[in-house]
């Protein structure tokens, strides 16, 4: 599989703070990556080395088989970049800021980027300053998505946007979807608009990678388990590693099983709650799998989950 | 105005745990047995039901992949995708979409220590009831 970005122990101290603790991870070509995780947590210092806007202590990236550090215009021609904090040059008309970008783009496709500003509702003669929030976000899509990026970098995209404007920036991005081995690396900090749109997931917490695989495979390992048992006595003080969040109301055991398998993990409850009856296992959706790990990191439990 | 969404021709809400292909899968399937989708019909775009379903490209092109070769879609070139000529479902394809319902009913019946007795009284009573409601 090649890997469109891929970072080696990649670092980034500010005074006395890692903003990014030696990051190791890998986004295969053709995937959407959710890189998802709280505030604070890392995800655009982390985003700033990749593009080489910021430099990092220590370690490695490379981007579209570049090392970051030589990242210049010839790659930048290939990357798509939307920021929640971007400069956009305000004082320009819509129609400016298109005619601005276009000569840097040799990929510069004019019958797409005019269908996307009419899908945006974005008026060619507004001055950038005088647009709102989601309109401004919606012109730095465009000019984008102008060039058929082999590589969308998303940071925080949604953040200040009502729902309509989410779903149109989400509409603009899918416009790809027709180019092949096209890469959407996307940051956020909530994962309700990605799911079941990421194919990758990567959780960062306080600098540090806890996981990163593919979608699928977390689905798969993670499963809400719950139990009723007789006696309401407590749980044992030894649980399980991949149990997270255990708790106990009246006779109901719940808990969240990060190493799931079928008939083993039903076993593993029997034998740690020897009076558990009607045990259950269900599904759970990206972001319930995302608020578990949250949760967990913030009883400190700083171990990786594994 | 530019239109923006395209209504697809089935219909879909997701539920939480079950892979978006297979969901996907079965709710083109069951629109392709009920009528909503009949032969000769468009079929949307893998871009169209990416943006419409909110789903992953790749997992919206497994879905178009699947069902062509399943032969319920068929690629007709300058067209685009469409329903296939298909014969009628059997009465045994049609029971199987059904699998998936009957065991949530069947998990549910255990749960409560319900037995199989009360389930089939239960089914018997809802299908005399709307039965009724359909004859006026």
């Amino acid at each position: 599989m090649n890997h469109v970005i891929e970072t080696q122990g990649l670092a980034r101290r500010f005074g006395n703070t890692d903003a990014v603790d030696r990051l190791t991870l890998a986004v295969p070509e053709g995937s959407i990556f959710a890189f998802l995780g709280p505030n604070g947590a890392g995800k655009t210092t982390t985003i700033k080395m990749l593009l080489n806007i910021v430099e990092p202590t220590s370690g490695t990236a490379t981007v579209l088989g570049v090392d970051s550090r030589r990242i210049g215009p010839r790659e930048f021609a290939k990357i798509g970049y939307v920021s929640e904090n971007q400069k956009l040059p305000e004082w320009m008309t819509v129609g400016q800021l298109i005619e601005y970008c276009r000569p840097m783009y040799p990929d510069w496709d004019a019958a797409f980027c005019a269908k996307l500003r009419e899908q945006f509702d974005l008026p060619l003669e507004r001055k950038l300053h005088q647009l709102s929030r989601g309109m401004k976000v919606k012109a730095a899509l465009l000019v984008s998505l102008a060039y058929r990026p082999k590589l969308l970098i998303l940071d925080e995209p949604f953040t200040g946007l009502d729902p309509l404007v989410r779903d149109e920036f989400i509409r603009g991005v899918l416009e790809l979807s027709d180019e092949g081995n096209w890469t959407v690396f996307i940051s956020s900090h909530d994962i309700d608009e990605v799911e079941r749109l990421a194919d990758w997931v990567g959780i960062i917490n306080s600098g540090t990678l806890k996981l990163a695989e593919s979608a699928a495979e977390l689905q798969a390992r993670f499963r809400k388990i719950e139990c009723v048992v007789a006696e309401t006595t407590r749980l044992p003080a030894m649980l399980p590693k991949t149990w997270l969040i255990p708790e106990m109301a009246g006779h109901t055991v719940r808990l969240v099983d990060s190493g799931y398998r079928e008939e083993a993990s039903e076993a593993e409850v029997r034998q740690v709650v020897p009076d558990a009856t009607q045990i259950t296992a269900s599904a759970m959706s990206l972001r319930d799998i995302f608020l578990a790990l949250a949760r967990t990191y913030r009883l400190g439990n700083t171990t990786e989950v594994k | 105005m530019v239109n923006r969404t395209r209504m697809l021709p089935f219909q879909l809400a997701f539920k939480t745990g079950v892979p978006a292909y297979e969901q996907v899968v079965y709710a083109v399937k069951k629109a392709v047995i009920c009528g909503a989708l009949k032969p000769g019909d468009r079929f949307p775009s893998v871009r169209a039901m990416s943006q419409e379903l909110r789903i992953n490209p790749n997992t919206a092109h497994k879905v178009v992949a699947a069902l062509v070769n399943e032969r319920l879609l068929e690629v007709r070139p300058g067209i685009g995708t469409v329903v296939a000529d298909a014969r009628p479902a059997t009465r045994e394809q049609r029971r199987e979409l059904l699998g998936e319902d009957v065991e949530q009913v069947v998990v549910e019946a255990k749960n409560l220590q319900l037995d199989m007795q009360d389930v089939i009284e239960a089914v018997q009573q809802h299908w005399d009831r709307l039965s009724k409601e359909e004859k006026p």
